[in-house]
């Protein structure tokens, strides 16, 4: 069973889901459609902007967004409540991403070779690979986006997610676990090994922001 | 206990307290180039939540559109990366005939080129061997025929002579 097919075990959240959204829910449970357009709208552009920081392209988080929607449809049955819809949605997402990535890596026949360059480069040091930046110039916004892009495209999808997660999501290591299915110890890990490459990608970018 | 890499992490990002931390640090003493990772990690964090965002999604609505005639058509499109690599049964329907005509044709060339032919059906001649005339240099050799119906045969069959001379076997 790929990471795909898995449907996600839900959370516990303290606060629990808000009622409206429980209603939606249960509507959609029906098989209400409405309902679950009504829930479409509201997650739609955090599920998008979430496939789009692992994909890295706009008309691939489009289709892989309408899939987790899908597949979520189809597995709605199963949510139980305990968490909010957008947890549960969360990680069909996740699990979406990761296996595109995955089988774009099977068909495309690279690897990620995540420990590139890391054993060749002392912890801090003042000389990085670098680009094709101009080292006087002050980087333009589209520069930083294109060389973020090809940064985190060089990450395996698992390091790809733990950084979206933890960076640009905010999540708590032990959230990442639980979206993650796996240890806190193998989350802290990859999260290290991830910023070591990135930051020897992007050393010269941060530094001449 | 955990690894150095789980205890960076966690120094990194201020999670790490007390005797622990304490212990870090003075771990890292010997590692002067340490804090500037961490604070290289802290401005790659900022870089990323500040210029790696999504763009909106563009076409909101013909986002929902498209999922809601996805659910209506019940039998949603295949993963992307999937797509020309399977199909439906309906799909399948005309490959397969094709692929049984083809099967067919493929078996009837085999069954020619590796299947021995067969013997062909000879029917039993009507006419039968029959010694007219001999001339034997002893009289007590003869010659005569004997025809067997099963394995359509006749054979010529010579008494009273201990061999035959190979030059002399031609028949008349």
């Amino acid at each position: 069973m790929t990471s795909s097919e898995e449907m996600p075990h839900e959370g516990t959240e303290a606060a629990g889901p808000p009622a409206d959204e429980l209603a939606l829910v249960a509507r959609a449970q029906t098989g209400d459609t409405a309902a679950f357009d009504e829930l479409v709208t509201r997650y739609r552009q955090r599920a998008f902007s979430m496939i789009y920081h692992m994909v890295r392209n706009e008309q691939d988080a489009w289709d892989l967004a309408q899939d987790g929607f899908l597949k979520a449809w189809k597995n709605i049955g199963r949510f139980r409540g305990q968490s909010s819809f957008y947890t549960w949605l969360y990680r069909i997402l996740m699990n979406v991403g990761i296996d595109w990535l995955r089988k774009k890596q099977i068909a495309s026949g690279t690897e990620f070779d995540d420990q590139i360059g890391l054993h060749n480069i002392a912890p801090g040091a003042m000389t990085v690979p670098r680009s094709e930046l101009e080292p006087a110039g002050r980087i333009s916004d589209q520069e930083i986006r294109t060389r973020i892009d090809a940064a985190i495209e060089r990450l395996s999808p698992e390091h790809r997610a733990v950084i979206i997660l933890r960076e640009i999501d905010g999540l708590e290591y032990s959230e990442i676990a639980e979206q993650m299915e796996c240890s806190i110890g193998t989350v802290m890990s990859r999260l290290f090994y991830a910023r070591k490459k990135l930051q020897a990608m992007l050393k010269d970018v941060y530094e001449n922001i | 206990m955990k690894t150095f890499e789980e205890r960076t992490t966690a120094w990194i990002d201020g999670q790490l307290t007390g005797a622990e931390l304490a212990a870090f640090e003075k771990e890292l003493e010997a590692q002067p180039e340490a804090a500037l990772d961490r604070a290289g990690a802290r401005q790659l964090g900022d870089l990323l939540r500040t210029h790696g965002t999504a763009p909106p999604l563009a076409n909101a609505d013909f986002f929902n559109l498209q999922i809601q005639q996805r659910i209506a058509a019940g039998t949603p499109p295949q993963p992307r990366a999937e797509v020309g690599q399977s199909g439906g049964f309906l799909w399948s329907l005309p490959r397969l005939l094709w692929a049984g005509a083809a099967s067919l044709v493929v078996a009837g060339v085999l069954y020619v080129a590796l299947v021995p032919a067969a013997q062909p059906f000879i029917e039993p001649s009507n006419y039968f061997a029959q010694v007219v005339e001999a001339w034997p240099s002893d009289p007590s050799i003869s010659a005569t025929t004997v025809y067997n119906p099963q394995d359509n045969l006749t054979v010529l069959w010579i008494d009273g002579m201990d061999y035959m001379p190979s030059e002399q076997l031609a028949l008349q």
